[in-house]
């Protein structure tokens, strides 16, 4: 290929070459008029100033050989670029803006409680760099209310020789857990995640370390690994673990494609005083889940999906402000199932009903006409998204938390709508 | 729940383009595919004259990248959609994707007609396109450097490639990548000690290399194509978000017909009935 450009160089070359030679052909004409002197004609008959066929090959050599030099260093930048490039595409940014308007009616007759606001939910900045053997993901909140915070912190080794099947990462990171909790807010079509999966698995994330792997050409993939277990906002104990007892979680999953699932683990303890210990004790801390994804084509306005999960166990989180308080030992378990049905390509209805009982074996209750905040909480949501192109979703949710509410108590007036806008990069 | 009847109208004035567009269908994906099917729309339209079939190339990645965010009713692909993919349609749209073969195909390594080698080994080639070997006298030819053409990595014959010949392995920084198999083709016939590779469609003035597998030599012909005997052979895909219909299942049928599957062969590649 350079001596073909150079070639057609040569080739382009030639008519300058030609325009060259005019005028020493010109030189040589004897002049018109005789000379004044008598003496010869000089200009352009000397040796020293006549260009020759083979002086003329010699310098299109030289000049092809410029040509090919030039080509050649053109072609190295070209090898550096593509490296500096082929770097840069180990580097990805992304990020999403969950902006929100909310209404939340009185929570009873006398008017108490109950909110209209503007809010910003997430502000997520996630930057990826991944090489054949290692990755690093930092991702960041970046919110009006809590200000800048640490999401994720991970650093990844792919096993040698395992086309990235198989990984080793420590750091912060989403517990392998069952399904909701692993999935991206910006994927989910509910605005929050069920109550259960808050509870038990609250802010998703910890710090720990995991191994990864899928196997049967994905159909088969397995995460688990050993954690503080005191999640990212344990009041008291914020980044940090609130015990020495590590955690062990994990989850086995397969993936048919049409249909996906799991069976996930939790076994751990924390160390903590309760309300009426004088010393610290260890409670038990862990969880048992299933959850189940089917993917269906019924309808040819758009695909259907069906997702339930199911988790029970101990020592559960409760929010407290920003922060979060176990409840140790204290036996708890939900549910949810999602359906969601995608109509053309821009549309999507979601209807989601989850059930969370804060304290198995304990009978719900009442006092002064409430519901104990130990009773059972049902809620019904339904959503409405559109997608203005691949970057913006906008969702419109209702949920209905429905407290059992025995002995006449009234169930409180907290049902919420949420307009959302998400942007997406 | 105002809110919500607010919303479900805004909904419905945004779907009304959709429905303005019906009459269009829009197929898009890999350039290998992309004169197999504008042949298939041309004759489709022939007999669908209310069907207006639009076909455009930019590779296999494009087209399912397309498929994604939902500019395409039809994704061309000459290789099988990857698990990262899936995900994202499964994210989007709750469903992992219909996948047809509606051709078969015999990825090519192209050699020019002055170069002695006739056939390589899978280990040779990758050899070259990883950058190990670079001269021809290393694989029995003679003693020249190797010009390695390659495709962009939106084109399904590069990640087929990289997938089955190199291992998974990168591609040599040296490559030179081209847009389009009959790029490569053309540039392959003009230089003499350079190496490409494309579909057996695109395979015309150049030489095809014979892939050697133990004593034999295994040409990229149709009956060892549909024996499954040469070692690189694959199907060319058509992928749609949900199971076909209306006037896209139509026109896969008549992709799959006797009448398309002729000009299947017609192009150059092979049937898949």
């Amino acid at each position: 290929m350079p001596r073909l450009v150079a070639t057609l160089l040569a080739v382009s070359m030639c008519p300058a070459w030609a325009q060259q030679a005019t005028p020493s052909e010109e030189t040589t004409t004897p002049p018109t008029e005789p000379a004044t002197d008598g003496a010869p004609q000089e200009a352009g008959l000397t040796p020293d100033t006549e260009v020759t066929p083979a002086k003329k090959l010699d310098e299109l050599d030289e000049r092809m050989t410029n040509a090919e030099g030039k080509i050649a260093a053109l072609e190295e930048q070209n090898v550096e670029t593509k490296n500096d490039l082929s770097a840069l595409k180990k580097l990805k940014v992304s990020g999403y803006v969950q902006a929100r308007y909310q209404y939340q009616e009185s929570l009873d007759d006398t008017g108490a409680g109950g909110f209209s606001r503007f809010s910003v939910r997430r502000g997520r900045l996630k930057t990826t760099y991944t090489t054949d053997w290692a990755q690093l993901m930092l991702q960041i909140d970046a919110v009006p209310t809590t200000g800048v915070t640490v999401r994720d912190a991970e650093a990844t080794l792919y096993l040698p020789g395992t086309h990235q099947q198989l990984s080793l990462t420590l750091g912060q990171m989403k517990w392998p857990f069952g399904y909701e909790a692993v999935q991206s807010s910006s994927d989910r079509e509910m605005p929050e995640r069920s109550r259960v999966v808050r509870a038990f698995l609250p802010d998703e994330r910890d710090r720990g370390i995991k191994f990864a792997g899928t196997f049967l050409e994905g159909k088969l993939n397995v995460s688990a690994g050993l954690f503080d277990g005191d999640g990212i906002f344990n009041k008291g104990f914020i980044g940090t673990d609130n015990d020495k007892e590590k955690d062990f979680i994990g989850r086995a999953g397969f993936d048919l494609g049409w249909l996906s699932g799991g069976v996930s683990g939790w076994y751990g303890h924390s160390i903590a005083k309760g309300p009426n210990d004088a010393y610290r004790k260890a409670y038990e801390r862990d969880r048992v889940a299933l959850d189940a994804q089917l993917y269906m084509d019924l309808v040819p306005w758009g695909a259907t999906a069906l997702k339930g999960e199911y988790i029970t166990g101990k020592t559960y989180s409760k929010s407290d402000g920003d922060t979060k308080v176990e409840q140790l030992g204290i036996p708890a378990s939900g549910w949810y199932a999602l359906l969601v049905q995608n109509v053309g390509l821009t549309n999507a209805v979601a209807v989601r009903y989850d059930w969370f009982d804060p304290e198995n074996g304990r009978k719900n209750a009442a006092s002064d006409g409430k519901p104990a905040s130990t009773n059972s909480v049902g809620t019904l949501g339904v959503a409405l998204l559109h997608y203005f192109g691949e970057n913006l979703k906008v969702t419109a949710a209702y949920e209905m938390p429905m407290t059992a509410s025995p002995d006449g108590a009234k169930d409180p007036h907290d049902n919420l709508f949420t307009l959302q806008m998400q942007a997406k990069y | 729940m105002k809110a919500f009847l607010q919303s479900l109208v805004v909904a419905v004035l945004l779907a009304l383009p959709l429905a303005a567009q019906a009459g269009t269908l829009t197929v898009k994906g890999s350039d290998t595919m992309v004169i197999l099917g504008q042949r298939w729309a041309e004759e489709f339209m022939k007999k669908n004259a209310s069907t207006k079939v639009q076909v455009t190339g930019g590779g296999s990645g494009v087209g399912l990248a397309a498929l994604q965010n939902g500019t395409t009713e039809i994704a061309m692909s000459s290789r099988e959609m990857k698990d990262a993919e899936k995900q994202k349609l499964r994210t989007r749209y709750n469903t992992t994707g219909t996948e047809i073969p509606v051709a078969k195909d015999g990825v090519t390594f192209y050699v020019n007609e002055a170069n002695p080698l006739n056939a390589l080994t899978v280990e040779q080639l990758r050899g070259i396109y990883v950058g190990d070997i670079t001269n021809w006298k290393q694989v029995g030819g003679a003693d020249a450097p190797i010009i390695i053409y390659s495709r962009e990595n939106s084109s399904g014959t590069y990640v087929f490639v990289k997938d089955h010949v190199l291992d998974g392995e990168d591609y040599a920084a040296s490559a030179q990548t081209l847009p389009g198999t009959a790029a490569v083709v053309n540039a392959v016939s003009k230089e003499k000690n350079s190496i490409g590779y494309g579909g057996a469609a695109y395979a015309k003035g150049i030489k095809e290399l014979k892939i050697k597998v133990g004593n034999e030599e295994i040409a990229p012909s149709a009956e060892n194509i549909k024996a499954g005997k040469y070692p690189l052979a694959r199907d060319l895909y058509f992928y749609l978000r949900n199971k076909p219909s209306g006037e896209a299942k139509t026109f896969i049928d008549f992709a799959l017909s006797p009448e398309g599957q002729a000009l299947v062969t017609k192009v150059g590649y092979f049937p898949v009935k």
